[in-house]
């Protein structure tokens, strides 16, 4: 029968010092889970680990293999020692949670940090009938929104791989976000309750998440923390809770892309922090470096018609109020501030001018007379 | 010769527009033709995703379409633009009513999203397409004596659907820098980390923190240099390094960058030479 080893991390802090690991040969067969589970029964039965239902479903088993998180109960042995070549399993506590005895750790925290964000439903007495023998009906299509979220199994997968929750102690955690947000969309939900989660959310370290979707990587649900993270970050905007760095940087984004196709990494700082310097500090380093500094992106090929796209979207998203135009105007005048031309006509000239864009503003410039 | 659309994104023009004539180079040297595909615009950087989901996959669904319109695959060479892309395309292909819908608008452009250009990172594309005995061959001055520390970043491992690797134990990147000559590290504290690159803006000292432990695992392990496949990583690396208190001026790479000096370009037009953290070695 073929075999493998794990490298079990125990620990009893009663007990011991520190924590240490202790090897077992396993079998090859079943999953993770079953492995532990045979070490107990026939190997060491003071081993301690959770698990429950042994099917994905009570969310007990999550624990690290390699430092990777795992849901052991859905995570084939087969699957690791094709993964790992046959190099030995170590198999280790989740991450952020103190250890209560080797694989068992104290979930309270992520639990407290969760409470914070208003997991549950605050009934809109206009929607919610107050008699309790009235049916609150909810359709399929609003089920919709948040179909996946309803799966959290508080696995605390997500939390144990979190990139924002390992440097930043405030930071809820993805799967606390997700469950904020089921109920962001739940038409059922008071409007003062969505704005006070918003409000938490915020403070709780919403625009702390870097993004790096782990979270959809190890969640045994399907959730998506990362997306419902974006979506809260897009209704705190749309709340007018624009102060924020991260709010200004989206608006960087919407208002850029849509006036040229392109962000500008040179006015970044500037629009998000009013940090002129960081400009002028690139501005010299490169041309220090003999590199072309360019004030604003090349305008975009057929950046008349993808504008016409862009707006389409955000009017049928009822959002085209989201664009600043009075910004747009002020990129626009930029734009022809620097050469001398008005936009359409950059963008041909810009074009025409080849398929190289190195030295092309300069080139730009000369040509229609800018600076 | 093969032939690519390369997706630009917002690093390989403007200031690091000298990027792209060195990736054309180099890729030169291993038969691969590149194409920039002009009228493609940023792919959003995964945050216009935040004001609205459905503009960012139009915004693709249009980058897209302009590859399958000169009948290239697509390369994209930025870790984000990457998984948004190809997140878009996910969801443009198992979804009829949005691709309609979307298809809809692009028609006043001419354009189609059909679905029939592939999209690649570099990592795949040098392994599948291009293979690493092909690398191995261009290789005119062999990295011999560099301790190269591999990073990866995130968004060609996460999530799932999108990877272009094995999540857990990827192993391209390493093979690419072996074909190179180089001796490979691959197991230092942080390799696993995010570069921080997205939050500089939103929540500085939480990048700060993972270049401390990502940087300092890397000076720990005595690796002379951490080369990466994204262009982002790298300006984490070099720019944001910078901004540390304690710096602890490890030198890094655009995995392109280090290929292309590996082949025989000279430090100075490999882009090696434009660095905040100089590279020293030779
Ligand atoms: S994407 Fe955000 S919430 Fe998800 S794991 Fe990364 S930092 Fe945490
Ligand atoms: S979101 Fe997924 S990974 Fe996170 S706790 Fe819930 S089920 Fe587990
Ligand atoms: S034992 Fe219940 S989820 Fe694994």
């Amino acid at each position: 029968m073929e075999t493998a080893v794990l490298q079990v991390f125990r620990y009893d802090p009663e007990k011991d010092q520190a924590p240490y690991y202790k090897e077992y040969e396993v079998p090859v067969e079943g999953t993770l889970l079953n492995a532990l589970l045979y070490i107990k029964d026939n190997l060491d039965p003071t081993l301690a680990f959770r698990a429950f239902c042994r099917s994905e479903v009570c969310g007990s088993c999550s624990m690290k293999v390699n430092g990777k998180t795992k849901l052991a109960c859905k995570t084939p042995m087969k699957e690791l020692v094709e993964t790992w070549k046959g190099k030995p399993l170590r198999i280790e506590p989740l991450n952020h949670m103190k250890v209560i005895k080797d694989l068992v750790v104290d979930i309270d925290k992520p639990i407290e940090k969760m409470k914070t964000l208003i997991p549950w439903l605050v009934p809109d007495p206009r929607v919610v009938p107050t008699d309790p023998m009235h049916e609150s009906i909810i359709y399929p299509e609003e089920m919709e929104a948040y179909k996946d979220q309803i799966h959290c199994m508080l696995c605390f997968s997500c939390y144990s791989a979190c990139e924002a929750v390992a440097d930043n102690e405030r930071y809820r955690g993805p799967f606390a976000f997700s469950k904020a947000y089921r109920f962001q969309v739940d038409r059922r939900d008071i409007e003062t309750a969505k704005e006070k989660r918003i409000r938490y959310a915020i403070s709780g370290g919403l625009w702390s998440c870097v993004q790096c979707q782990k979270c959809l990587y190890v969640c045994p649900k399907g959730v998506k923390p990362a997306e419902d993270i974006q979506n809260l970050r897009g209704q705190a905007v749309k709340k007018g809770f624009t102060d924020k760095p991260g709010a200004k940087k989206l608006k960087h984004f919407v208002d850029w892309i849509y006036a040229t196709g392109q962000i500008n990494r040179l006015y970044l700082p500037e629009e998000v922090y009013g940090n002129k310097e960081a400009r002028e500090k690139l501005t010299k380093a490169y041309t220090e470096m003999g590199v072309e500094v360019w004030e604003v992106p090349k305008p975009t090929k057929g950046l008349m018609k993808f504008r016409d796209i862009y707006l389409e979207i955000l009017s049928k998203e009822d959002k085209a109020l989201d664009l600043d135009y009075s910004h747009v105007r002020k990129i626009d005048k930029m734009v022809s501030d620097i050469f001398k031309a008005d936009i359409c006509t950059i963008v041909d000239k810009a074009h025409e001018e080849g398929r190289s864009s190195r030295g092309l503003i300069s080139k730009l410039k000369g040509l229609l007379g800018g600076q | 010769m093969v032939k690519v659309g390369f997706y630009q994104g917002c690093c390989f023009q403007g200031q690091d527009a000298h990027m792209f004539e060195t990736m054309k180079e180099m890729f030169k040297r291993i038969d691969v033709d590149v194409v920039l595909l002009e009228e493609t615009t940023c792919c959003g950087g995964n945050t216009i995703d935040e004001e609205n989901r459905k503009l960012s996959y139009a915004i693709n669904a249009r980058n897209i379409a302009l590859a399958e319109k000169e009948g290239l695959d697509m390369l994209v060479s930025c870790n984000t633009c990457y998984m948004v892309i190809a997140k878009a395309k996910r969801a443009l292909d198992t979804n009829k009513k949005l691709r309609d819908e979307i298809n809809e608008l692009l028609k006043e452009e001419g354009l189609e999203y059909k679905g029939t250009s592939k999209i690649y990172h570099l990592l795949d594309f040098f392994r599948d397409v291009v293979g690493y005995e092909k690398i191995k061959q261009a290789v005119k001055r062999p990295l011999k004596g560099w301790k190269v520390a591999a990073y990866y970043g995130c968004h060609v491992l996460y999530p799932k659907e999108i990877a272009v690797d094995n999540s857990d134990n990827p192993s391209s990147l390493q093979e690419i820098l072996k074909a190179l000559g180089a001796e490979v590290i691959d197991d230092y504290e942080g390799k696993d980390a995010c570069c921080g690159y997205h939050s500089f803006f939103t929540d500085k000292s939480m990048t700060l923190k993972k270049l401390n432990r990502i940087l300092g695992g890397v000076k720990k392990v005595g690796a002379d240099i951490v080369a990466t496949p994204c262009p982002l990583c790298f300006k984490s690396f070099d720019i944001y390094q910078t901004n540390m208190e304690n710096p602890p001026r490890v030198p890094s790479s655009f995995l392109p960058e280090i290929m292309a000096y590996a082949f025989g370009i000279d430090k100075d037009k490999s882009g090696l030479s434009h660095h905040l953290i100089k590279v020293e070695k030779e």
